[in-house]
C-alpha cells in the first residue's frame, strides 16, 4: 500500500511549479489587453474594412497604398522632424534644469514647481492657451512683438507649415521638459555625495566631474529612460498638434497619429490600422537603436 | 465578530446592488447622441423636464464635436445610441436607421418641402425628422453698405467690385472675413459656391443623384472650366487682390463673429446658426443684411442654402424605440419647438409652430426669393468630409497648388478615393 505524501512534500512539489502559476494572471492580462488587440490589428490591416460593412481580405495592399500616398509620406516626414526637434531639446533642457535645480538655493522648490507644472496640465488646454498667446494679429505675444518692432507685423507664425512646426516643437518642449527634469533629478540625487566629494578632493572642477562622473552614471539610468520615453512620445505626438494647429494649415503639420485618426474616422479603418502598425515600426527602430547604444555604452563603462 | 461584520456588509452591498440593478432595468435609458453644440444646453433643460414627466424613462445626452466620425466608432464597438442627430448615407444604405416614413402624426405637421429634403434617395424612405430650416449665405453690415452706396451683388464682378470698394474706402475693415483655421467653414464655401453650380444646374433631385452615384458627366470635378477649377480660381482672385482678411488661415469662428459684430468685417460667409453668436457679442447690432452667394460661373444665378436642419433619427438597433419616439413626441410639441426655434434663430419646419426666430427674418425671406435655393451635399462620401474639403482650401490659399486645375484634380482624387471606400 502506497503511503500518502506528507504535506511538506506536496508543498515542495507544488512549489516547484508555483512561480509558473503565479505568472498566469499577468499573462492572461497581457494576452487579453496586448496580444489579442495586436493580433486583431494585424488582421484588420490586411483588410479593406471601412468601419461599418463587412471586411474583405486585401493582403498587403494597405501597406502598398501607404507608401504610394504623398500625404502619408509627408506626415512621416513631419513626425520625424518633430521628433528630431523635440527629443534632443527635451533632454538638453531637462538635464540643464535638473543640474541647476539640484543645487540648494532660495525658492528652489517654487522654480521646480513652475518648470514641472505644464506637464500636469492637459495638453489640449495648453495648446489652446498657446494659440491665444501666439495667434497672429490677436495673440498677446504677437502684439508685444509688433509694438517692440513693427517688422514683426508680417509674421504669421502659425499660417505656414514651417513656422507652425517650429512653434509646435517649442511648445512641446516647454510642456514636457518638467517630466524629463524630474527623471534627471532623481538620477542626480541617487549619486552618492561621497563620490562628488572625492572628485573635489582629487581637484576635479565642476565640468570635469560632470563629464567623467555624473554623466556616465546618469547614462545607464536617467538618460536611457528619458531618451526612450521622449522618442516614443515625440514620434506618437497627437494632442499638442491637435490643439494648436489641428494638423494645419491644410495638412502642413499633420502627424502620423492624426493621420491614423482621420483615416479611421473616414471610411479607411483597415488602412488606418495598417498605418498604425507602420508607426509602431517607426517608433520601434530608434528605440531599439538607442537601447543597443546604451547597452554598448554600459559595457564599455 | 469581524466575520459577522464582513458578512453583514456583503449582504447589504448585495441587496443595494440588486435593487439598483432592478431599478435601472425598470427605467429605460434612452441615449441621445448629438453633434450640435448649439443645442446642448437647451436640450439638457428639455431632457430634465421630460425625465421628470416620464419616471419610467431616463434620457441622457452625449455631445461630441466630431459626432459624424465618433458614431462610426460607437457602432463598430456596439455602443449604439437610441436617438442621434448624425445622418450618414452609408448607414442608411446598411439599414442602420429606423424607417420613420409612417409616423403620420409628425409628417402631417411638417412642410412638404422639408419632407422631400429628408427623403433618402436610394430607398425613398424618411429616416430623419428635421425640426428646422437653416439658411446660409453672406451676412453683411448694412450700415457700411449704405454708407458706401453698395448693393447686394448678383454677379461675381459686382461682388468683387463691392469688396474692392470696401477695401479702398474702409482700410481698417476686412471686406470678406473668413475664420479659415476652422476647416468646416471653408468646406462650406465648396458646398455652397462650387457644388452650388451643380445643384443649380441639375436641380435638387438631379444633383443629389449625381453626388450619390458619383456621376462624373455631371459633377465634372476635374474638368477645365468645371466647378472646382472655377472655384479655386475665384478664391485665388480674392486672395491675390487682398479682399480677404489677412489672418485668413489663423482666424477662428469666434474671431469671425467678433469682427462682424464690432464692424471690423463688412461681410462674412455663415449660416443662421451664427446669428445668436453675433448678437451675443453685440446685442445692439441691428444693421445685419443677408444675401445669397454670388455665382462663381458667369451667367449663373446667386445661390442660398435653404436646407433641413436639426434632424433627429432613431437607430434601428435601439432597444428603446418606443421610448425614443415618446421623447421625440415631447420634443415636437409646438411650445417646445417654438422655444427651440427662437433659441436656434432658425425657422421651424413644423407648420403649427409660429416662432419669432430672428431680427433678420425679412432679409432672409428676400434672399430666398433672390437666390436659387440649394441644400447640403448630404450624399457625399462619408470618408471625405466638409473638414477634409476645407483643409484643401487651406492648402489652396497657402499656395500648395500651382494652378486652379491642379486643385480641381486633387479634389476629384480625394472624392473618388472616399467614394470607392464607402461603396465597395
Amino acid at each position: 500500500m502506497k503511503r500518502p505524501a506528507s504535506a511538506p512534500a506536496m508543498l515542495r512539489k507544488a512549489g516547484s511549479h508555483l512561480h509558473l502559476l503565479m505568472a498566469v494572471p499577468a499573462l492572461l492580462l497581457f494576452g487579453f489587453f496586448f496580444i489579442l488587440p495586436l493580433t486583431r490589428g494585424i488582421w484588420l490591416s490586411l483588410t479593406d474594412w471601412n468601419g461599418v460593412s463587412k471586411a474583405s481580405f486585401v493582403g498587403l495592399q494597405n501597406f502598398v497604398d501607404f507608401f504610394r500616398d504623398p500625404r502619408a509620406l509627408h506626415d512621416v516626414l513631419i513626425t520625424v522632424l518633430f521628433a528630431l526637434g523635440s527629443a534632443p531639446l527635451l533632454n538638453l533642457f531637462g538635464l540643464a534644469y535638473a543640474l541647476v535645480l539640484d543645487h540648494e538655493f532660495r525658492g528652489r522648490n517654487l522654480v521646480r514647481t513652475i518648470v514641472y507644472l505644464p506637464a500636469i496640465i492637459s495638453p489640449l488646454i495648453m495648446g489652446y492657451i498657446w494659440y491665444f498667446i501666439l495667434q497672429p494679429q490677436r495673440g498677446v505675444l504677437w502684439q508685444i512683438a509688433t509694438s517692440v518692432n513693427p517688422a514683426f507685423s508680417g509674421g504669421n507664425w502659425l499660417a505656414g507649415p514651417r513656422g507652425a512646426l517650429v512653434v509646435l516643437i517649442l511648445v512641446n518642449v516647454w510642456q514636457y521638459v518638467g517630466m524629463t527634469m524630474v527623471v534627471y533629478l532623481a538620477g542626480l540625487q541617487s549619486i552618492s555625495s561621497e563620490v562628488i566629494e572625492a572628485c573635489a578632493i582629487d581637484g576635479a572642477g565642476y565640468f570635469q566631474t560632470l563629464r567623467h562622473v555624473v554623466l556616465p552614471i546618469l547614462l545607464s539610468s536617467s538618460v536611457k529612460i528619458n531618451v526612450i520615453t521622449n522618442i516614443i512620445g515625440s514620434l506618437s505626438v497627437f494632442d499638442v498638434i491637435m490643439a494648436l494647429t489641428e494638423g494645419g494649415p491644410g495638412y502642413g503639420t499633420e502627424s502620423l497619429s492624426i493621420y491614423i485618426m482621420r483615416m479611421c474616422y473616414g471610411s479607411f479603418t483597415g488602412y488606418s490600422t495598417a498605418v498604425a502598425l507602420v508607426l509602431f515600426v517607426i517608433v520601434l527602430i530608434p528605440v531599439l537603436i538607442s537601447l543597443g547604444f546604451f547597452r554598448s555604452a554600459e559595457f564599455e563603462a | 465578530m469581524l466575520k459577522r461584520i464582513a458578512t453583514f456588509t456583503m449582504a447589504v452591498l448585495l441587496i443595494v446592488g440588486l435593487s439598483l440593478a432592478v431599478g435601472a432595468e425598470k427605467r429605460a435609458a434612452v441615449k441621445l447622441f448629438t453633434g450640435k453644440v448649439e443645442t446642448v444646453e437647451w436640450m439638457d433643460d428639455l431632457i430634465k423636464r421630460f425625465n421628470k414627466e416620464n419616471p419610467g424613462i431616463v434620457v441622457e445626452q452625449e455631445y461630441q464635436k466630431d459626432a459624424s466620425n465618433v458614431i462610426k466608432v460607437k457602432l463598430a464597438s456596439g455602443d449604439v445610441p437610441d436617438i442621434t442627430t448624425v445622418w450618414d448615407q452609408g448607414f442608411a444604405d446598411m439599414g442602420k436607421y429606423l424607417d420613420l416614413s409612417n409616423e403620420a402624426r409628425w409628417w402631417s405637421r411638417i412642410q412638404p418641402a422639408i419632407r422631400d429634403m429628408c427623403t433618402d434617395l436610394r430607398s425613398g424612405k424618411q429616416y430623419r425628422i428635421a425640426t428646422n430650416m437653416t439658411m446660409a449665405g453672406l451676412f453683411y453690415n448694412k450700415a457700411i453698405f449704405a454708407e458706401l452706396g453698395l448693393k447686394e451683388a448678383t454677379t461675381w464682378e459686382e461682388f468683387k467690385a463691392n469688396l474692392k470698394t470696401i477695401k479702398q474706402k474702409r482700410p481698417g475693415v476686412a471686406p470678406l472675413f473668413m475664420g479659415g483655421k476652422e476647416s468646416w467653414m471653408l468646406g462650406h464655401l465648396i458646398e455652397f459656391m462650387a457644388h452650388g453650380v451643380i445643384k443649380q444646374q441639375y436641380g435638387a433631385m438631379g444633383s443629389r443623384q449625381a453626388f450619390l452615384a458619383n456621376d462624373d458627366s455631371k459633377l465634372r470635378f476635374d474638368a477645365v472650366g468645371g466647378p472646382m477649377d472655377i472655384f479655386a480660381s475665384r478664391i485665388l482672385e480674392l486672395k491675390n487682390e487682398g479682399l480677404l482678411n489677412s489672418d485668413f488661415l489663423t482666424a477662428t469662428y469666434d474671431n469671425q463673429l467678433e469682427a462682424f459684430a464690432t464692424g471690423k468685417a463688412a461681410m462674412i460667409s455663415q449660416g443662421m446658426w451664427a446669428l445668436s453668436g453675433v448678437l451675443d457679442k453685440n446685442p445692439d447690432m441691428k444693421e445685419i443684411g443677408f444675401s445669397p452667394y454670388p455665382p462663381i460661373v458667369n451667367g449663373a444665378k446667386p445661390v442660398v442654402l435653404a436646407a433641413e436642419d436639426s434632424a433627429y433619427l432613431i437607430m434601428a438597433e435601439s432597444k428603446h424605440k418606443d421610448e425614443a419616439k415618446k421623447f421625440l413626441d415631447y420634443l415636437f410639441r409646438p411650445e417646445n419647438l417654438k422655444s427651440y426655434s427662437e433659441f436656434l434663430k432658425a425657422p421651424s419646419s413644423f407648420t403649427d409652430v409660429q416662432a419669432d426666430w430672428g431680427p433678420i427674418k425679412d432679409s432672409v425671406a428676400q434672399a430666398l426669393k433672390n437666390g436659387i435655393n440649394i441644400g447640403f451635399t448630404t450624399e457625399g462620401p462619408s470618408g471625405f468630409s466638409g473638414d477634409d474639403a476645407g483643409r484643401m482650401v487651406q492648402e489652396l490659399y497657402m499656395g500648395k497648388y500651382r494652378t486652379s486645375i491642379e486643385f480641381a484634380k486633387a479634389y476629384k482624387a480625394a472624392w473618388d478615393k472616399a467614394w470607392k471606400a464607402a461603396n465597395k
